[in-house]
């Protein structure tokens, strides 16, 4: 079956080109031009589409992209869940309170947890903290969620393989 | 591109690639900046809240009370536990903190001696560190307890 148009005698290649190349031939003058375009597109484009293949399967993992500053270290665990749906952040940064990126004082957090909990009964928080902190840091949290009427608390960590 | 004359010499067809690695460059790079590179995971704790602190006519259920010190100690309290007297155990620090290796071993233990234990509290010291606390819990979570949660300071 025939798959080329063009006459067997007239087809040339840049592959063929490069392995007819030796140096210091007269060829090499001739074909510069072609060499130009000698580069070893199919492999390259090989290459990107296994790159694409693998990034799109990356990020077809199915979990919830959550947004966690750079200057926290949260800590590893073996036994973590994965987030499976978005909820209320609340993180503790330098002793400061954020609710979803909102700069909270110790003695409002109560209000504004009890603000989250009137408009989602089964509201779920999850707290980002700094392995580092001293667990006095976390206390008000605790026990405003426990006042506000929150029970599920979920404490970001790494997974750990 | 055929001719008029319809000759086969004059047919070339040579696919444009360059426009398919263009596209294809362009998705990469699309791909990498939306990437997520940190996965990240939960630790799951269910509190009490306002009414179930208050003393109740239910009875609790048994449970493990596990007490992280500021410098790495812990201690262990059982409590609720039918037939059996109250446990206390402690656990000492070891130079690099808590003792990892001697906590998984007494909490399997625990659980060999009373599967019915699945609920346990950790309670921390106002200096504990949020890492320890964290890996506490991790812990509890590896030897099978179900309901693990985290008491205020007192």
């Amino acid at each position: 079956m025939r798959t080329s148009f063009v006459l067997p005698a007239q087809r040339r290649s840049p592959l063929m080109d490069t392995q007819n190349l030796k140096p210091g031939s007269k060829k090499k003058s001739l074909f510069r031009r072609d060499l130009a375009l000698a580069l070893p597109l199919t492999s390259l484009i090989d290459a990107f589409s296994i790159i694409v293949i693998y990034l799109l399967i990356g990020t077809q993992s199915g979990g919830i992209e959550t947004q966690v500053p750079g200057q926290l270290n949260l800590p590893a665990a073996e036994h973590s869940a994965s987030v499976d749906k978005t909820m209320p952040i609340l993180k503790i940064q330098k002793g400061i309170y954020y609710i979803n990126d909102q700069k909270v004082s110790g003695n409002q957090l109560s209000a504004k947890l009890e603000e989250l909990k009137k408009d989602s009964k089964d509201v779920e928080l999850m707290i980002q903290a700094d392995t580092e902190m001293k667990y006095s840091e976390l206390d008000p949290i605790i026990k405003a969620g426990s006042l506000a009427g929150i029970e599920k608390l979920k404490f970001a960590v790494v997974p750990k393989q | 591109m055929m001719s008029a004359g319809g000759q086969d010499k004059d047919l070339n067809f040579e696919l444009n690639i360059l426009p398919i690695l263009d596209i294809l460059s362009v998705l990469i790079c699309f791909l990498l900046l939306t990437a997520v590179w940190i996965q990240i995971g939960t630790l799951d704790t269910k509190q009490a809240i306002g009414d179930n602190s208050t003393v109740s006519q239910a009875k609790n259920p048994p449970s493990l009370w596990v007490t992280l010190e500021a410098d790495g100690s812990l201690q262990l309290s059982l409590r609720d536990i039918p037939q059996a007297k109250k446990l206390e155990d402690r656990i000492a620090r070891t130079s690099e903190g808590v003792n990892w290796k001697v906590l998984e071993a007494k909490l399997q233990a625990l659980k060999t001696q009373w599967p019915e234990l699945k609920t346990s509290v950790v309670r921390p010291g106002a200096q504990s560190n949020y890492g320890d606390v964290i890996r506490v819990m991790d812990k509890l979570k590896q030897s099978s307890f179900e309901g693990v949660g985290i008491s205020p300071l007192g």
